[in-house]
């Protein structure tokens, strides 16, 4: 199977993280739950992957390096710390409902969508600066749309912000481990992403910088002033509630680390090239449309692509029997479809990662061409 | 033997004062504060040789990483803390 799903989660890791997970579960205990050796080795290895994350994301201190379950965990205590019933809010349009949920979930809060065209980043700029212009209590940004792989202009977005004075949420799901992300330089009041897709780790991690004091989403044991009946002040243990996902983050840091070994530039330059060469070889397709960017640097490695005559479903489908993983629909982010007027139809996405190959790519171009040349499902 | 313990605020302050420590050549251990000396119940403490202090109180300072607060062992087993 040529696994292509990455925009999910990268299924093919470097073999530490697994290694390193399965240790974790018969040497670990929990960090912070008592002295013993068990306990503090858990700890350490807490504290190597938040030293790791802070030095892969220019974080100003580890504490500010919060433990999640997912991407859509930290994003829930970002917004939750910063909208409030009938706020006010501005968004991209390309935000995943793990952004647009809790938005409104929230009673009476305004959502302003800075709509823009697709691989259009001055007027995703000048879309964020006039909804800005309004006033808003939180903006929320992703760096990169998960349906169409468009980087958003986030470090301008952010700019924006500070100028206005507008606490600034970045959704880094797709970014984080594949496109270069400077937190302090931001100076984005939270960054949330999950640990288990550029970053390598294993399903169940995830990340939230903070660059604020962020209100906690649970409460209960952190093995720190137990005598006191709310949660503590201090990061990280005021929003880590509850047993680590410790086996998670033994993992999660052989991932960083294998990010850090990499280089982001450098897997960002391979997914790019892969990505470029699929986008190409798919629109020589007759009957195809594909989402490739004119400029690359406007990409990263994740494509959406539909087929004339072809449900984006069945197309999946019938990708999956020919032994590839690629995923179809919606992928969670109506208002992305929206923004480009793919809503009806969905797409197709390829969301490559550094162990894909030219191979695989050129294996699934024409795959989609003899599927094209067949028809959606032939008698 | 006579050792300082160095309260922390949490268990990660705890882990950074200690890496910041043993960067500087000084030993420090991170262990759970004794139950007389943990405040609000459960924290963490950097334990260091007696004659480390001054230096490890130049050294905290100079990374911003100021100690909550610092105690002595006395000989009877009790803490006594130490005026900073």
């Amino acid at each position: 199977m040529i696994y292509l799903d990455s925009a999910a989660t990268t299924l093919q890791k470097p073999a530490s993280v697994a290694r390193a997970s399965a240790w974790a579960i018969n040497h670990l205990a929990s960090p912070g739950r008592g002295g013993h050796r068990p306990a503090m080795d858990a700890a350490d290895t807490a504290f190597a992957c938040r030293e790791e994350a802070a030095s892969l994301f220019h974080v100003p201190q580890p504490e500010q390096v919060v433990f999640t379950f997912n991407a859509t965990h930290g994003l829930n205590i970002a917004i939750h710390t910063l909208v409030k019933p009938g706020g006010r809010v501005v968004i991209s349009g390309y935000e995943h409902n793990a952004v647009t949920r809790p938005l409104h979930a929230i009673p009476d809060v305004e959502i302003r969508v800075a709509r823009s065209p697709l691989f259009d980043r001055p007027a995703a700029l000048e879309a964020f600066r006039q909804a800005l212009d309004e006033g808003a209590d939180a903006a929320v940004c992703t760096h990169v749309s998960n349906v169409f792989g468009f980087i958003l202009p986030v470090e301008e977005i952010a700019g924006l912000c500070r100028e206005k004075g507008v606490p600034l949420i970045v959704d880094a799901s797709q970014s984080a481990g594949c496109l270069p992300l400077d937190f302090e330089a931001l100076g984005a009041a939270f960054a949330a992403m999950p640990g288990h897709k550029g970053l390598y780790g294993p399903q169940g991690t995830g990340l939230l910088l903070c660059g604020m004091d962020p209100e906690p989403l649970l409460a209960g044991g952190t093995g720190s002033e137990s005598r006191l009946q709310s949660m503590p002040a201090f990061l990280p243990d005021r929003l880590e509630a509850g047993t680590h996902n410790v086996a998670g983050i033994a993992g999660l840091l052989e991932g960083l680390r294998f990010v850090r070994r990499r280089g982001v530039e450098n897997i960002a330059a391979q997914e790019s090239l892969l990505v470029r060469r699929l986008g190409e070889g798919l629109r020589e397709i007759p009957g195809s449309q594909v989402f490739l960017a004119r400029d690359p640097m406007d990409q990263s490695g994740v494509l959406s692509f539909q087929l004339s005559h072809w449900d984006c479903e069945a197309l999946g489908e019938a990708l999956g029997r020919s032994g590839f993983a690629l995923r179809a629909g919606l992928h969670c982010a109506p208002l992305a479809h929206e923004s480009a007027g793919t809503l009806e139809q969905g797409t197709v996405r390829a969301g490559l990662s550094v162990f894909n190959t030219h191979r695989e790519v050129e294996q699934l171009i024409r795959t989609v061409g003899r599927l094209a040349e067949r028809g959606e499902n032939p008698a | 033997m006579l050792y300082y313990l160095i309260v922390c605020r949490s268990l990660t302050y705890a882990q950074r004062t200690a890496a910041a420590l043993e960067r500087a050549g000084i030993t420090a251990r991170v262990l759970r504060s004794p139950k007389s000396i943990s405040g609000e119940g459960c924290s963490h403490s950097v334990k260091i040789s007696q004659r480390f202090l001054p230096d490890a109180l130049r050294i905290l300072q100079r990374v911003g990483l100021p100690p909550k607060r610092i105690y002595i062992t006395a000989g009877n087993g009790s803490y006594q803390e130490v005026a900073l």
